[in-house]
């Protein structure tokens, strides 16, 4: 019932973290708790060993951290505003993640459900279209391929389910 | 006072950054848009045009736009396509 304490970047207008360590994804549904809202929704990207009968060791992320910093809160604001949200928040890991942790975390709250489900289902899309973070891809004999696809297709879901 | 003005300082990221070899480099500057920054950064490092094809121009925090002027002393960061998630 009462708002957490701010946990990213207190002082920031939106809920967004760009983070080396371990993602807190509690703190991000936590961060979107809201007496107005009845339905609250976290999604979790992890980390997947096999994409497409290729094995990857571990994933390696960069970012234009400024940039990337800004256009999550632009896309937090966008959403917000576009599903009525109470609350929503976003955090991505960048350095080296392992199998299995998590790699993104978007949360959304309303008063109802549809429109939080929606509100991260568009979050992550966007997220995935337009936010500056690459993946690296380290497989087991050592080589590695940093992932451009390229925007004018549809991108292959290299990462996600 | 410098005679010249000052260079634009690009900064590169991930396969781009790789294909390179470098993270950052300065390029003299005398003004131009970005659609010109763009020419000079090929010509500079060819092997990187091709995903240069592909990239976003950030001037500063925010995307720019290919008729935009790029100030002498800009910080500038091409972005090849993400892969964030």
């Amino acid at each position: 019932m009462h708002s957490p304490a701010p946990v990213f970047h207190p002082g920031a207008d939106e809920a967004v973290t760009l983070t080396r360590g371990p993602l807190d994804t509690a703190a991000v549904l936590a961060a979107v708790s809201d007496p107005a809202a009845g339905g609250n929704v976290l999604f979790v990207g992890t980390a997947r060993s096999v994409t497409a009968d290729i094995t990857t060791s571990r994933l390696e992320y960069e970012a234009h951290e400024p940039l990337a910093h800004a256009m999550l809160a632009a896309l937090l604001a966008e959403a917000r505003r576009r599903f009525s949200l109470a609350g929503c928040a976003a955090a991505h890991r960048l350095g080296v993640v392992e199998p299995g942790e998590a790699s993104v975390a978007v949360a959304a709250s309303a008063p109802h459900r549809p429109a939080a489900f929606a509100a991260t289902e568009w979050l992550m899309a966007e997220i995935k279209r337009e936010v500056p973070i690459w993946k690296c891809e380290h497989r087991p004999d050592g080589s590695h391929t940093w992932v451009h696809s390229d925007p004018n297709t549809p991108p292959p879901e290299t990462h996600h389910e | 006072m410098p005679d010249n003005p000052p260079p634009v300082r690009v900064t590169l990221f991930a396969g781009m950054a790789e294909a390179a070899g470098r993270r950052s480099l300065e390029l003299p500057w005398t003004g131009g848009t970005v659609a010109d920054l763009r020419h000079r950064v090929a010509a500079a490092m060819p092997a990187i045009a091709p995903l240069l094809a592909q990239s976003a121009i950030a001037l500063g925090n925010r995307y720019a736009k290919a008729d935009e002027s790029v100030a002498a002393g800009a910080d500038v960061a091409i972005i090849p396509p993400v892969s964030g998630g």
